[in-house]
């Protein structure tokens, strides 16, 4: 008996570890170690992949990274996350800043916080050409997604008839759909766009534009009460967007001649408010 | 410092709750079919294995070798995704109809273990002193039906422990399913994290679950082996 006090306690210590985070002014602890650390995706072109020439993280979501570190004088030092572990990193302290295609939920607002909106997508589909008309359409099939992410609920609430099937990862999903496994994959545009520029046999698949099961508003996220961090990333943003600095990070990335090679709308400002 | 609420009633009820029961079932089924289609199929590659028929011997150590040694999680991929290209378009389109996450990952797991099951139900056959199988030969049985009826049931029984891990085993492995959209405990437990954030909560509560199942089927095949078993054998 006496053992198993001994091991729940030391359980329950564990335990109890895994949830401390550091309740600390992040800004002013990023400028004392002279390096801020930010989670970011390193497979989602266009946001945060691997830059085949320099074998270096690049994207969307990096470049704001860049532009903070450099406003706040501290050399950048990036973390690859994926959706699944991005909130749990930035909880325990291992990283300063998650910057991972993150929509803003008040679900995740709870538990972190957001900074304005810095990029404004909304969830699509991957079907094959001509097959679907309309989101009822859907009804009953199969749809694919990646695991740890807000499309997978979007998708459930959208097509309550449907079965989500939630792959590792969205090269999973469309080879999945390739295959006639699922009638359709569903995630932001942004990520779709890219996905499919990449099929040998895009031709077969298209993305309706008219159907749109959600807003997907990105932000930058940072530990709950962080609040002099938050302020000061908010104020970047809002003066990135004011110079110009924001708008020309998107073309490089998604304009008409864009390194991703993924060309969107940007259909979006950074304001003040998520 | 510790700033982190633990939420324990996110997992004893309500919806997220029959989440974790929905995978369970799941993680039962899969288990279970699997558990029992291995056993079968493991004992038909281990006898396969013994055979004095060259090609067949050589076809088991092959199966045999190449299913233990390469990864579970690339042979449930191989199932799920690669089977596509070798099977012609009407089966694979019937399969997409079909619940076939489910069905490719029994496949995977069951032709998995039953690698590992062959080697165990070998070994115990070869404690069988091999004077039993000339006995029963010379009586006038039949290869196969002196496996069947003097060796298998003896060497199952000192097979049993080794079997047990195999079983346990398995019932964990069952976890990888989720990689192929199976929505087994693991996977419930991951949708639970990402809907609520609770991930602590999510698999700690699916630790204890996969606890409880190793515990029962340890306890259920010893229980077997006790009870049913060992009186036939009358040792």
């Amino acid at each position: 008996m006496k053992k198993i006090v001994v091991v729940l306690t030391a359980l329950l210590f564990v335990g109890g570890l895994v949830g401390v985070a550091l309740a600390a002014d992040t800004l002013a602890d990023v400028k004392k170690k002279g390096v801020l650390v930010a989670g970011v995706k390193d497979s989602t072109p266009g946001f945060g992949y691997i830059d085949e020439k320099t074998r270096e993280i690049v994207g969307y979501d990096v470049d704001f990274c860049k532009a903070i570190a450099k406003r706040l004088g501290v050399k950048l030092e990036l973390r690859p996350v994926t959706s699944a572990t991005r909130m749990p990193q930035l909880i325990a302290g291992n990283i300063d800043i998650a910057a991972a295609t993150m929509t803003i939920t008040p679900e995740r607002a709870q538990q972190i916080d957001f900074s304005y909106t810095y990029f404004f997508t909304g969830q699509k589909f991957i079907t094959v050409k001509g097959a679907v008309k309309k989101l009822s359409d859907l009804e009953g099939k199969k749809i694919g997604t990646a695991k740890g992410s807000t499309s997978e609920q979007n998708a459930k609430k959208a097509l309550p008839t449907a079965t989500v099937l939630s792959f590792d990862d969205y090269p999973q999903a469309l080879l999945a759909l390739q295959q006639g496994k699922v009638a359709a994959v569903t995630t932001d545009e942004s990520i779709l766009a890219n996905l499919l520029s990449k099929a040998p046999d895009k031709e077969k698949y298209e993305i309706p534009a008219e159907i749109r099961i959600s807003d997907e508003p990105y932000g930058l996220g940072m530990r709950k009460g962080d609040k002099n961090f938050v302020d000061f990333v908010d104020a970047t943003l809002l003066e990135m967007e004011k110079s110009g600095e924001a708008k020309k990070i998107f073309d490089e990335w998604f304009g008409p001649k864009g390194k991703s090679g993924i060309v969107l709308q940007r259909t979006f400002k950074i304001t003040a408010g998520k | 410092m510790f700033n982190y609420k633990f939420d324990w009633a996110i997992v004893t009820s309500g919806k997220y709750f029959e989440w974790i029961i929905s995978g369970l079932g799941i993680t039962l089924e899969l288990s279970l079919v699997s558990i029992a289609l291995s056993f079968i199929l493991g004992l038909i590659i281990a006898v396969m294995r013994m055979s004095n028929v060259r090609p067949i011997r050589w076809f088991a150590h092959g199966y045999l070798e190449f299913f233990r040694n390469t990864p579970l999680l690339v042979q449930l991929f191989f199932w799920y995704f690669g089977s596509y290209k070798i099977l012609p378009k009407v089966i694979n389109d019937w399969l997409n109809t079909m619940s076939f996450e489910f069905a490719a990952a029994v496949i995977g797991l069951t032709i998995y273990t039953s690698a590992f099951i062959a080697e165990d139900i070998r070994s115990g056959v070869r404690s069988i002193p091999k004077e039993q199988m000339e006995a029963a030969r010379s009586s006038g049985f039949s290869y196969i039906r002196s496996m069947l009826y003097i060796i298998l049931p003896q060497a199952v029984r000192i097979t049993i422990p080794p079997l047990i891990n195999q079983f346990l085993n398995l019932a964990k492995n069952s976890s990888l399913a989720m990689t192929i959209g199976v929505a087994e405990l693991t996977y419930q437990a991951r949708q639970v994290e990402s809907y609520t954030f609770k991930g602590f909560e999510a698999f700690t509560a699916a630790t204890l679950i996969y606890l409880a199942l190793s515990l029962v089927i340890t306890g259920l095949v010893t229980l077997y082996s006790k009870k049913v078993l060992n009186p036939i054998g009358a040792r």
